[in-house]
């Protein structure tokens, strides 16, 4: 608490709060107009090709469609972007599509259903282009040219080259020299709330609104302008409750151009909502980057000199990919005490979804890449890592080699505290196996933005009646509490509380103008606008009394919310009596950071008013079995200059530190064939809440002149060095360092064991010499033939959007249901797989049979020798009942660790084991075998196969990954399958035909799961890896061993999620029962797991994988 | 494709609706009810922006179809706060910043309630495992923590 202020550095709970624990805030998910139309985006399923026509007329005849729209409804200009030089992207696209998901044709409906099914009644002609998808295939010389930019090479959209210092000199002097690359894909924003936008258009006056989640009302204003030919005046951005934005709504998503256009053509207002897939596909990702950085060094260990040569990956179009070139370059130059810096950059167009301004910037990885190179210096030098960096630390006065002048700067004490809050010099020379210490310092302008648009910014006060004050910023709070914190500024000048101020945001006609929140630069720079503007507010309500009293204005004091003339208590007005007395007013003031502009060829010279400084220490906890790495503790240390609101930092820290943490060991999208195969918030990786560490947070009050009560800017500066400590305390424990991003558990698990291979002896099964062929002729022949086949003649999927609905009297009555000539049924009971996979085409039912609540299918009976559990008896259900957990506590223990509490509430054990592939081409619309049949060819062959089978595949690689599987066969459970002619019952071991297809017959239904009751004498594991524990497995097994007089009587162990069947161990069981139960015999016997495995490409980690859960589960036994 | 009539209970009140059979719990209760509070955040189970109780359990209501509504007593995030008067699991996730943009923030009061009218005094383990189906990007996950914990402290009548 800051005793020096009365709202200033006290906790303050965010203005909008109540609204949002209410559910009453209005996001534009539930924004609604009188008569509005709902519209849909026709995406382009190619990466590369050209539109030879767009025919919307099919769509324009469907049900309840209004208008339909392609490319060339709009005027022939491209947005700006990232400045005229750069312009290269239409609303909407025009001649060539250049990725897969980019807009093609829209279509708005009286319903959102309608609007879905015009889209395939739109009819676009493409010729296919050959795909550059990938920065290595965009640069070769023969490479598709993406777009005609005759200023550089072939796809290459900016090239940014410069030395500042003596930087051959530095390598010349050096006495070490370090030279490493790093690279890493791009990770996604993940807003919660996806992008959407309503548009309505008055045609008599020509005005547009806007009401729509984005960060910067200034740029959606000014490109719909600009995409419209239209007055800047009419264009209209309306404020909402915004649902997350880190970077996903910078500048002007693409849909609101599209929302407008149809609402201008429909003369109604349009909706367009993106669903979570459409978010993946065409929102604003970060980039990639390879980035190869050299460092001199002197024997000292003074930096000499710094270069960074690097490819940021600029997707499709260029949006921030210049900015991202500036991230990489400021860090080069700045981070630390370097002598001279350079570097050469370069921007990629590559066929994929075009990058966008994800929070830092790129600054998180090339601080991981420049951080890990000093980890590395300090090695080499024999100093302590952190001592090194405290010594190289920047510092107050410095200049660094790129012009930055350094004003306060408590990087040195950052990292100090930092350290000794982990407790560095306690641990460092008695760390635990599989732990290790990491630290990361960062450095981040207070606000450096590439537009001059982007030092300063307004605010409007306006007074009503009552006394009310609303504070106007064009900036967007996205949920950073930025309101919350203009109306501390306000509320701390003018002395009153802060809930006697309303904050609106974004509203171009009712506050001023201000470039948005974006740079972390709101709290810095409209804050100090905020402060003038409170001033300038204070000096009119003075003007105003001193007119009205006669009296000079220097004698009117304005304290505490009241207004008075010297000590005459008859002239004293509160805020309220000012405002009957002149009636409602309003005043504006503006802030300029007043810099010279750095030299805009270089980038040389000083860029921001301040620099913000921080330090991070991380320790993590590698699992050495799996390679899972444990974010253990975070101390965060951050010179922040002043703490405005504690609460709202605290949670900006915490938050970017937790997508630090995804960024460092689990997220990134994975493109095939051009598009994103994990669009899907369950295989996009991002933390859940189980995986976050303790968090420490320190701030440092360095009292910046500059800015706002002395703050300096914050809402990046948490991220940035979170993947670089992390990495670095992965590298402190297990002594492998790592040159992509994320690391994941298979890469720790691979660089654990790539010195012991297991022995697979793959030909112990002889399909495997086919399979092998096979894959050896995928990449030139197979895969291209079978692409192009299964193409033309495969079978296509298609969305399941209607259907019937039934709910039967009793299962003899479902039975008959099913059996309903003519017609596709298909049970339905928890429905978390069939509704999803109806959306995917995987399942196309006519109708459903819902079997949900059939008391045949429903209880848990235990008797004598056997359990018997209903098929429709959910998960919850299951692992609740604790008579059955005596029983057997694997099965129930085993089944709590499926997916989550609300899937686990509906889903029923039967769905478990029912469930489809969860192979992620088959799951994100490949056309692969399994769903287009056998003319096409398994992605898992040439793709990220980093989840598929390694033993048993064949022409499908997808694995089983029902958990309820290994467990059930361990357990020697049977199922009991109801048919109108009566029951069959089948062993779990024959359950299926392949993975997510079993023997159950479509006219079938899972009546229940009998369980042989455990004896005493048996003892049983079960052991899951997977990227979260609820997650679909990526190897697991099951072991059950029984005892007889003292000796191993029997041993049932499967494996689960490596195979597309679950398989048992035969050879591992076999194994045991010789009796030999020493470490070694049970690690030889675990590893006969893999025994005539053929792992894929990408997927040999799941050899080790499996054989050290193996190894695992039966020690749990034996020691149980 | 026909419609199913659906009589139900949301937050107390009898209600009726005509759903066709594609519609879900969260369409229903967005589109229909104009209960917006629930939060269409992935459409596929993955998130629990739009979870929901169903007869006291907690359910994402994007996968349940309306028809599958019938008999049943919903309570969404409308339905926590008495009146004006905020539960005790909505004024501490205000009180602790638990909420930064807020759009999973009614998922996870609902989830909340659920866990500690279940649980009343729920490990950190317990809570984390009990939440792990509730995404938030914004705010790191430890100020939900704390909010999780004083709301269970508060109505556990212990002063916070």
């Amino acid at each position: 608490m800051n005793a020096e202020f009365r709202i200033i550095g006290h906790p303050q709970p965010q203005v909008e709060g109540p609204d949002k624990v209410s559910g009453r805030a209005i996001y534009t998910h539930d924004f609604m107009l009188p008569g509005m139309l709902f519209g849909a985006i026709l995406r382009s399923p190619h990466p590369h090709a050209k539109i030879r026509s767009v025919e919307v007329s099919g769509a324009l005849a469907m049900p309840g469609v209004v208008t339909a729209i392609s490319g060339t409804d709009f005027p022939d200009l491209m947005y700006i972007n990232a400045g005229p030089a750069f312009a290269d992207r239409y609303a909407m696209a025009r001649d060539k599509v250049r990725f897969v998901g980019e807009e093609v044709a829209a279509v708005a409906a009286e319903t959102l259903a309608q609007a879905m099914a015009a889209l395939a009644a739109i009819k676009v002609d493409y010729e296919v282009l050959p795909p550059a998808l990938d920065m290595s295939a965009a640069l070769r010389a023969n490479a598709p040219e993406i777009h005609q930019k005759p200023k550089f090479q072939r796809n290459v959209a900016q090239v940014s080259v410069a030395t500042f210092g003596e930087v051959e000199q530095g390598f010349d002097d050096a006495a070490h020299v370090f030279d490493a690359t790093f690279e890493h894909g791009a990770v996604a924003p993940i807003c919660l709330e996806t992008n959407g936008v309503v548009a309505s258009f008055d045609s008599e006056r020509g005005d547009l609104s806007i009401w729509a989640p984005s960060q910067a009302p200034f740029f959606v204003r000014k490109e719909l302008a600009h995409v419209f030919e239209m007055p800047l005046e009419q264009v209209h951005i309306r404020s909402v409750v915004i649902g997350g934005g880190f970077g996903g709504k910078s500048q002007s998503p693409e849909p609101i151009a599209i929302a407008a256009q149809l609402a201008m053509k429909a003369g109604k207002p349009v909706k367009i909502l993106l669903n979570r897939q459409e978010e993946f596909l065409s929102g604003k990702s970060d980039h990639g980057k390879k980035m190869r950085v050299r460092s001199a060094v002197a024997a000292d260990g003074t930096i000499l000199a710094r270069h960074t040569e690097f490819w940021v990956d600029n997707g499709a179009y260029t949006h921030m990919g210049p900015a991202y070139i500036s991230g990489v370059r400021q860090r080069t130059c700045n981070l630390y005490r370097v002598g001279a810096a350079g570097f050469d950059g370069t921007l990629v167009y590559t066929n994929k979804v075009s990058g966008g301004s994800y929070r830092g910037m790129g600054a998180p990885q090339i601080i991981w890449a420049i951080e890990s190179q000093i980890d590395e210096i300090a090695e080499r030098l024999g100093r302590d890592k952190l001592e090194y960096r405290i010594a190289i630390a920047n510092r107050p006065g410095d200049q660094t080699p790129m012009g930055w002048n350094i004003g306060t700067c408590a990087l040195a004490e950052c990292l100090a505290e930092a350290g000794r809050r982990i407790g560095w010099d306690e641990k460092k020379n008695d760390m635990p196996p599989n732990r290790g210490i990491g630290f990361s310092g960062m450095i981040n302008p207070s606000v450096g933005v590439l537009y001059p648009e982007g030092n300063f910014a307004c605010v409007s006060i306006d007074l009503f009646e009552g006394g009310r004050l609303r504070v106007g910023i064009q900036s967007a709070d996205c949920g950073t509490s930025q309101n919350t914190v203009m109306a501390q500024f306000v509320a701390e000048e003018l002395g009153i509380d802060a809930d006697l101020i309303d904050v609106l945001h974004m509203d171009t006609d009712e506050t001023p103008p201000d470039l948005g929140s974006a740079a972390s630069r709101v709290t810095f720079v409209t804050g100090n606008a905020a402060i003038k503007t409170a001033k300038t507010f204070r000096a009119e309500i003075k003007a105003r009394l001193a007119r009205h009293w006669q009296v000079a204005e220097e004698d009117i004091a304005f304290k505490d919310g009241v207004a008075g003339y010297k000590d005459d208590n008859e002239r004293r007005l509160t805020l309220a009596e000012i405002a009957d007395l002149e009636g409602p007013f309003r005043v504006e003031d503006r802030h300029d950071i007043d810099l010279p502009r750095p030299d805009p060829s270089t980038g040389y010279g000083h860029y921001a008013a301040t620099y913000g400084f921080g330090a991070q220490a991380v320790e993590v906890e590698i699992d050495p079995d799996t390679g899972h790495v444990k974010v253990l503790k975070v101390v965060v240390v951050q010179d922040i200059g002043r703490v405005i609101n504690p609460l709202a930092l605290e949670g900006q820290m915490h938050g970017g530190i937790v997508q630090g943490i995804g960024m460092a060991l689990r997220e990134e999208l994975v493109f095939d064939q051009g598009a994103p195969v994990n669009a899907s918030l369950i295989t996009y990786k991002a933390p859940r809440i189980m995986d976050t560490p303790e968090i420490e947070t320190v701030f440092i009050e360095t009292n910046d002149p500059t800015g706002p009560y002395g703050a300096k800017a914050g809402g990046e500066h948490s991220i940035c060095p979170t993947p670089a400590a992390i990495a670095n305390a992965v590298a402190h424990a297990t002594g492998a360092r790592f040159s992509k991003l994320p690391i994941t558990a298979a890469d720790v698990l691979n660089a654990r064991t790539k010195d012991q291979p297991l022995a697979l002896k793959s030909w112990k099964r002889p399909y495997n010499l086919e399979v092998a062929t096979a894959r050896a002729m995928y990449p030139k022949v197979l895969f291209p033939g079978l692409k192009k086949v299964g193409a033309a003649v495969g079978r296509k999927r298609k969305p399941k959007l209607t259907y019937d609905y039934v709910r039967p009297d009793d299962l003899t009555d479902a039975l008959r249901q099913l059996a309903e000539p003519d017609r596709k049924s298909k049970v339905i009971a928890g429905g978390t797989d069939l509704q999803v996979g109806m959306r995917q085409g995987i399942y196309d039912p006519d109708v459903l049979v819902d079997i949900a609540d059939l008391q045949e299918l429903r209880g848990i009976r235990i008797d004598d020798d056997h359990i018997t559990i209903g098929a429709a008896v959910t998960i919850s259900e299951i692992i609740e009942r604790e008579d059955l957990r005596a029983l057997h506590p694997m099965l129930c223990d085993g089944l709590a660790r499926i997916a989550t509490r609300q899937v686990r509430n509906v889903a029923t054990i039967a769905g478990d084991l029912s469930q489809e592939k969860r192979c992620w081409f088959f799951r994100s619309g490949a056309q692969c075998y399994k769903a287009g049949g056998a003319s096409c060819p398994c992605y898992a062959v040439l793709g990220d196969s980093r989840h598929h089978s390694i033993l048993g595949a064949g022409r499908c690689a997808a694995p089983c990954v029902a958990d309820a599987a290994p467990i059930l066969t361990v357990l020697g459970a049977t199922v009991v399958i109801a048919g109108i002619s009566g029951q069959r019952r089948v062993a779990l071991e024959d359950f299926y035909i392949w993975s997510g297809e079993t023997v159950v017959k479509p006219t079938e239904i899972i009546h229940s799961i009998e369980i042989p009751r455990a004896r005493s004498d048996q003892k049983q594991s079960f052991e899951k890896s997977a990227g979260w524990d609820g997650d679909f497995a990526d190897a697991s097994v099951a072991v059950n061993l029984t005892w007889h007089s003292g000796s191993l009587s029997s041993a049932r162990i499967s494996l689960g999620a490596i195979s597309p069947l679950p398989v048992r161990a035969a050879q591992t069981e076999k194994a045991l029962l010789q009796g030999k139960l020493s470490d070694a015999d049970i690690r030889a016997a675990a590893e006969l797991t893999v025994h005539g495995a053929l792992p894929l490409s990408g997927n040999s980690y799941k050899t080790h994988l499996i054989a050290n859960l193996t190894e695992r589960a039966i020690n749990t036994c034996l020691r149980a | 494709m026909s419609k199913t009539h659906v009589t139900c209970t949301v937050n107390g009140e009898e209600t009726e609706f005509l759903c066709d059979s594609n519609q879900t719990v969260l369409d229903v209760l967005r589109e229909d009810l104009g209960l917006t509070g629930s939060k269409e955040g992935c459409g596929s189970g993955d998130c629990g922006a739009c979870s929901v109780l169903v007869d006291g359990r907690l359910v994402c209501s994007c996968l349940m179809f309306g028809s599958e509504a019938e008999g049943t007593s919903i309570t969404t995030i409308e339905g926590i706060a008495d009146g004006e008067n905020l539960h005790p699991v909505q004024s501490q996730f205000l009180k602790h910043a638990a909420l930064q943009c807020g759009f999973c923030t009614p998922g996870l009061i609902v989830a909340t309630k659920a866990l500690l009218d279940a649980n009343p005094s729920p490990t950190d383990e317990e809570a984390r495992y009990w939440l792990a189906g509730n995404l938030c990007r914004c705010t790191g996950y430890d100020k939900i923590m704390n909010a999780v914990h004083a709301a269970a402290a508060e109505l556990r009548g212990e002063s916070a």
